[in-house]
């Protein structure tokens, strides 16, 4: 229990902001291995970090989720050494677009979308982002319109893929006391 | 098995959000479908052109890259890759290209093979005109 | 169990490192081209190459120099060798480049009989095709601007060119676009440059190959302005066209073009169009317009008569004479 003297809300705030801090950490090991990883193209991503964004959203709101991802995409970039190279412009309007899409849905379906829909919303959002922004800005070439579907087609399996992972880790989170009452309770067990 | 579990773990919203959005990715492909037909294969390897050929002419060739070889068949006034040797064939399975601006890609091989041209307005397959 | 774990995790650190430097940072080749006036045309430099900032570098120090070159030899304006030659009486030192032309000139017009000329200055001025106004000359005036022009009219001693006649107006039109391509090309090639073309209205030359093909220029067809006459696979060489639809004028139903005939002072009425291939741009430009003024087999004669030359003549009556160097790279359309 906690000692007398510390205010419990204000121990939940630093508690809060330390998670957060790791969360941040762990999303920028995820997305620098990712990076080193082989890949088929150059924007047929995993988003492996998009857990912790998750995890972030479904525990601490849609702020705490903005949070994670930008500071992941600009520490990321920085270890990387692609700070506003093409590549860092793709990672940010693909994260951004993704970011306010899960934020969005989840305020607006509340309890009823599971990480699995905010994650694969997240996904679809982030393969039109990088899309839009790649045709806009670097290569005003319409053929790329023609990688668009089989972009979106791998985020959607990634997205679920993702979800999942976010889902079985909130679960592991939410039995442990630090995080216990945070965040919406756990989506009901898929009652088909 | 694995799958049931996944399922068990989606909301009934989630399950139709992940529908529509598969609906989305059909429609997609089928917007793509629309483009104009293309005039000319062109494959590149590394950045480099390594073999041009029109589009009308059926025509197969193996190409060597990294991994082995790719064979690159046009048929029919479409491309596609007949053969490959890279370990996941996920460019064989990219199917046939035929519209201006397509691409498939063996990224083993390091080969990347669009489609160029207007197939109604064939002028434009030269570098430079000299009057 | 205490082992393990630190050496899973080294085992882990290894895997990384050895990801990690599976990276290779290699450059992707880009294209970069650039378009701008110069000596009344529009001229395109379109370089290929690995750094984008050199490129560009390259380019501008490119174009910086055909503007160098155009202000020496246009026909009037501050700087121009040219007008000041034009000027003088007897003649005057010229630079180093005007100088070069002057040479290169000089021979094309020796051994086309002087179907090259560049004394042409009043009898263009005359004409006026260049102008808003162009008009048929009467014979007597077209007598009197010829006046001191012909082989000879010229002469070149190290940097001083010298006028048979005070009132010689020289005009270098004719090979000084295909000079300020070699120097463009000649600066691309000090900058690193190993795959580009330089096309300034026509004149083109091209440096190395596009990417492992050949460069693949098609000629203008002479009567169908939407169409091509032929296709050609070039690399590492210049190509230049004089045809008879490029500078043009109608009166009484009869076209009166740019392209004349020093011996009569009239436009030239052999050929329809003449292309030449040759390493030097200046000598193309200089060799495409004394052709097109001999007319198809004297011009081919004249082709032949330089090395690694080549051409393709169109004669007034539409029948194509071809140079059989050529034959192997042209594909007719």
């Amino acid at each position: 229990m906690t000692s007398s003297a510390v205010d419990p809300a204000e121990l939940e705030r630093i508690r809060r902001r330390i998670f957060l801090a790791l969360f941040i950490a762990l999303a920028v090991a995820l997305h620098t291995l990712e990076a080193l990883l082989p890949s088929p193209a150059p924007w047929f991503r995993l988003g492996f970090a998009n857990i912790l964004t998750l995890t972030a959203l479904f525990l601490y709101g849609g702020r705490a989720a903005w949070s994670v991802t930008l500071a992941r995409i600009a520490v990321g970039s920085l270890f990387l050494g692609t700070l506003f190279s093409p590549g860092f412009l793709l990672s940010l309007s693909g994260g951004v677009a993704a970011v306010a899409l899960m934020t969005g849905a989840r305020a607006l379906a509340g309890p009823r979308l599971g990480p699995v829909g905010v994650s694969v919303l997240g996904a679809a959002g982030h393969a039109a982002g990088q899309v839009l922004i790649a045709w806009l800005l670097l290569i005003r070439h319409d053929g790329i319109w023609t990688l668009f579907p089989f972009l979106l087609l791998f985020s959607l399996g990634t997205g679920i893929a993702n979800g999942v992972a976010a889902d079985l880790l909130l679960e592991l989170l939410r039995a442990h006391p630090a995080f216990a009452g945070q965040g919406a309770p756990p989506p009901g067990e898929g009652a088909a | 098995m694995a799958l049931k579990a996944i399922w068990r773990r989606l909301t009934p919203l989630d399950r139709l959000v992940v529908l529509i959005l598969l609906l989305g990715v059909g429609a997609a492909f089928v917007l793509v479908g629309q483009r104009p037909r293309g005039a000319q294969v062109v494959v590149e390897q590394g950045g480099r052109v390594v073999f041009t050929a029109p589009l009308r002419d059926d025509r197969t060739v193996g190409l060597p890259g990294p991994h082995g070889e790719t064979v690159v068949a046009i048929r029919h006034g479409r491309a596609c890759i007949a053969a490959a040797s890279c370990p996941n064939k996920v460019c064989m399975g990219m199917g046939e290209v035929s519209r201006r601006g397509e691409l498939i890609a063996c990224v083993p091989n390091a080969l990347v093979l669009h489609i160029e041209g207007d197939a109604g307005d064939e002028a434009k397959d030269y570098d430079l005109l000299s009057r | 169990m205490s082992l393990t774990r630190p050496l899973v995790i080294l085992l882990l650190l290894a895997l990384l490192g050895f990801l990690a430097l599976q990276r290779c940072a290699g450059e992707r080749p880009q294209q970069l081209s650039r378009s701008r006036i110069l000596m009344g045309t529009v001229v395109e430099i379109s370089v290929h190459g690995a750094d984008p900032g050199r490129l560009e570098a390259a380019v501008t120090d490119a174009f910086a120099e055909m503007a160098r070159i155009e202000r020496l030899m246009r026909p009037a304006g501050e700087g121009s060798d040219v007008a000041r030659l034009t000027a003088s009486a007897q003649g005057t030192e010229v630079a180093p480049e005007t100088a070069a032309v002057i040479a290169l000139g000089l021979q094309v017009g020796a051994e086309s009989g002087g179907a090259f000329d560049m004394g042409l200055g009043r009898l263009k001025e005359l004409w006026g095709i260049e102008t808003e106004s162009p008009r048929v000359p009467a014979p007597a005036e077209i007598r009197q601007a010829l006046a001191g022009t012909g082989q000879g009219d010229l002469r070149l001693d190290s940097r001083r060119v010298e006028k048979a006649q005070p009132a010689l107006a020289v005009d270098l039109g004719a090979i000084a676009k295909g000079y300020a391509v070699d120097r463009a090309v000649e600066l691309l090639r000090r900058a690193g440059i190993e795959s580009a073309t330089v096309n300034a209205g026509g004149n083109i030359r091209l440096i190395g190959d596009h990417d492992g093909r050949p460069w693949r220029i098609a000629i203008q067809h002479p009567r169908d302005a939407a169409g091509q006459l032929a296709l050609l696979e070039l690399a590492d060489v210049s190509v230049s066209t004089s045809g008879d639809y490029e500078r043009f004028f109608e009166q009484d139903g009869v076209r009166y073009h740019h392209i004349f005939d020093p011996r009569t002072g009239y436009p030239a009425g052999r050929c329809r169009s003449v292309t030449v291939v040759t390493p030097s741009a200046a000598l193309a430009d200089a060799l495409s317009t004394a052709a097109f003024v001999l007319g198809p087999e004297e011009g081919l004669a004249l082709l032949r008569r330089f090395p690694a030359t080549e051409g393709l003549i169109v004669a007034a009556d539409g029948t194509p004479h071809v140079t059989p160097g050529l034959e192997a790279r042209l594909t007719w359309r």
